[in-house]
């Protein structure tokens, strides 16, 4: 038998999510739901293993072809990029990408080129392109709210879910860039190699989709 | 100090030892395999003006490439491909030589990649073409020798075999800007299918957006045909599955079903494909271990309008698939198998005995130590077996 099936989650909540689907397929995830403080756990009688990792180091990983798939964020795809296939939407892990402003301001007035602070330059930059549009993008590690508010920019291109962080200080969404979910990624040599059992996993996740829509 | 003079360019690093021994016997594997099928050498520069590369149909990314200049401030570039320079040597000094043309090379490219990715950018490349036919003999030719390759590496292997040419009659098709189709041929180029479907859900549905969304999926054994047909039943594409699903069945009489699979979204390089294309995989490797086609148009851009087809193998690749089946240190070093240590004014005496052990097939160094124990104590931790020292004249050692 050749080596396990390897997948890699993102940390966190799609990794909580992706073990739930899994579960309800049938697939055994007791190792990964008490893993202590190890990052690579067996899903038993299935030849398949379960990495958890960052989300840019899933497509890091499944690009390299050490993980044969990955679960991330349609946020890390678009940031990233890569040579791997997509798979499925899985879903879950809804979300979007958003341009926001301090309310009740006009964005696109003016002739000022304007800034835009994000923590996806990537997606800030190839949105406003689309537009033909020239801005300055100015990367934010954290709170990216701050940036308009201390008049470093004049607007955000963030993840929005609920949008109360932007309300709560004083910002508003002014236009939707792009939706949001989780993805099963694959690398492209697995794909090929290993396409019978990668097949039938997708094929299990879309009857169970198919069988769980209202 | 120099803060960057002990260490190597990023992409780049020094092989050592049984590194060198594996990756030299890969070469000469292949060289060998090349060799019987009746391909001769050719050695073109590392140094190539950028204008051979800079082509409308040649599609090397500047920013891929490593420039400098000449004495004469001439814009040169680090050849990041071996085919064109030598659909360059076939239109300029093998214009009046009998066709077909078999030629094989074994020689680096250097394509900058993207920082911290892991990817090297010097590669050594071992791979055939074939020149002056456009026959389905001389794609099988190259194709049966590809096997050859992968098989002579694991038998795990796997070939893929597709068309560039339903492609191009995919986006041909495609109701979009150039711009938009150039991406769309650059994100299926490097399998990019995440951004693919950006693109193409900005676009109008169509029968040929939709059969684009798919393309990524049309892989796999004898029922992608059946599955392209239904999805572009136009007779353009028809021709192109035909002449497909005929060579590959033959290929499958080759290697067995097992082995070769189809891939219609396999397009590198598109505008350099004009027909078959091939790829090939090792278990172990992330990516393509070898890759080709037929580019019947390339060399007519150097003025002189023949067909070829052929494939490279990248070398690095399947050294080290390779070191990691071997589960053998790949910086091992191997030990003589004699240490000869000459006491004072016995050198040359030394020198001889050596010679006659060489002789023997024995791998003989000298000890470099004024003392035996020295010499000794410096075999033990080199794991040298048998110490060898000359304490009298050669007419002694003789007896």
């Amino acid at each position: 038998m050749s080596r396990p099936l390897r997948i890699a989650l993102t940390k966190g909540r799609l990794e909580q999510d992706t073990l739930g689907l899994l579960e309800a397929l049938g697939y055994d995830c007791s190792a990964v739901r008490n893993k202590g403080r190890r990052l690579i756990l067996p899903i038993p009688n299935r030849n398949m293993e379960v990495v958890l990792a960052k989300a840019n180091d899933v497509i890091t990983y499944v690009e390299h072809g050490v993980c044969d798939l990955g679960v991330v964020g349609k946020d890390t795809i678009m940031e990233m990029h890569g040579k791997f296939y997509e798979l499925l939407d899985l879903g879950f892990g809804r979300c979007k990408f958003a341009l926001a402003v301090k309310k009740g301001s006009d964005f696109y007035s003016g002739y000022s080129v304007k800034t835009i602070a994000t923590k996806y330059p990537n997606v800030a930059r190839s949105f406003f392109e689309a537009k033909g549009m020239d801005v300055d993008i100015v990367k934010i590690e954290g709170s990216v709210e701050l940036a308009p508010l201390l008049e470093l920019s004049d607007g955000i291109v963030d993840i929005v879910e609920t949008g109360t962080t932007l309300k709560e200080n004083g910002l508003e969404v002014y236009e939707d860039v792009a939706p949001i979910s989780a993805r099963l990624i694959a690398n492209t040599v697995s794909m090929k190699l290993r396409q019978q059992e990668i097949e039938s996993l997708t094929e299990k996740i879309e009857r169970y989709f198919s069988e769980n829509k209202e | 100090m120099n803060r960057f003079d002990c260490i190597t360019p990023e992409g780049t690093r020094d092989a050592l030892f049984a590194e060198c021994t594996l990756r030299r016997q890969v070469e000469s594997k292949l060289r060998n395999l090349f060799a019987a099928r009746g391909y001769s050498e050719i050695i073109t520069p590392t140094l190539e003006f950028y204008d051979v590369f800079n082509r409308e149909a040649r599609p090397f990314p500047q920013e891929k490439m490593y420039k400098l200049t000449d004495c004469k401030g001439r814009l040169l570039v680090l050849r990041p491909d071996n085919t064109v320079p030598i659909a360059r040597v076939c239109a300029t000094r093998l214009r009046d030589a009998v066709l077909p043309l078999r030629l094989y090379y074994n020689q680096s490219i250097h394509v900058s990649s993207p920082t911290l990715k892991g990817r090297d950018d010097e590669v050594t490349q071992s791979g055939i073409e074939l020149i002056g036919s456009d026959s389905r003999m001389a794609d099988l030719e190259v194709i049966a020798a590809a096997v050859d390759v992968l098989a002579s590496c694991d038998t795990e292997y796997r070939l893929e075999l597709g068309n560039a040419a339903f492609f191009r009659e995919l986006t041909n098709r495609l109701e979009a800007s150039p711009q938009v189709k150039e991406a769309v041929r650059n994100y299926v180029e490097e399998n990019n299918f995440p951004a693919l479907n950006d693109v193409l859900d900005g676009l109008p549905a169509s029968d040929v957006t939709e059969a684009l969304r798919q393309l990524p999926r049309l892989f796999g054994g004898e029922e992608v045909f059946a599955k392209a047909a239904a999805l572009c039943p136009d007779p353009a594409f028809t021709t192109v599955l035909d002449s497909l699903k005929s060579l590959w069945e033959t290929v499958t009489c080759i290697a067995g079903k097992e082995r070769v699979t189809v891939d219609l979204s396999m397009v590198h390089r598109t505008d350099y494909y004009s027909g078959m294309v091939l790829r090939g995989y090792l278990s172990g490797y992330g990516d393509e271990i070898l890759s080709g086609g037929r580019y019947d148009k390339l060399i007519a851009e150097f003025g002189y309008d023949v067909p070829a087809t052929g494939f490279a193998v990248n070398v690095d690749a399947v050294v080290k698939v390779l070191s990691k089946q071997a589960a053998t240190d790949p910086a091992a070093r191997p030990a003589s198998d004699v240490l000869i240590w000459a006491a004072k004014g016995l050198e040359a005496d030394a020198i001889k005995a050596a010679e006659t052990l060489r002789a023997k097939g024995l791998v003989t160094e000298h000890a470099l130590f004024d003392t035996l124990a020295e010499a000794q104590a410096y075999a033990k931790k080199q794991g040298i077996h048998n110490v060898f020292p000359i304490t009298a004249t050669e007419t002694e050692v003789n007896q």
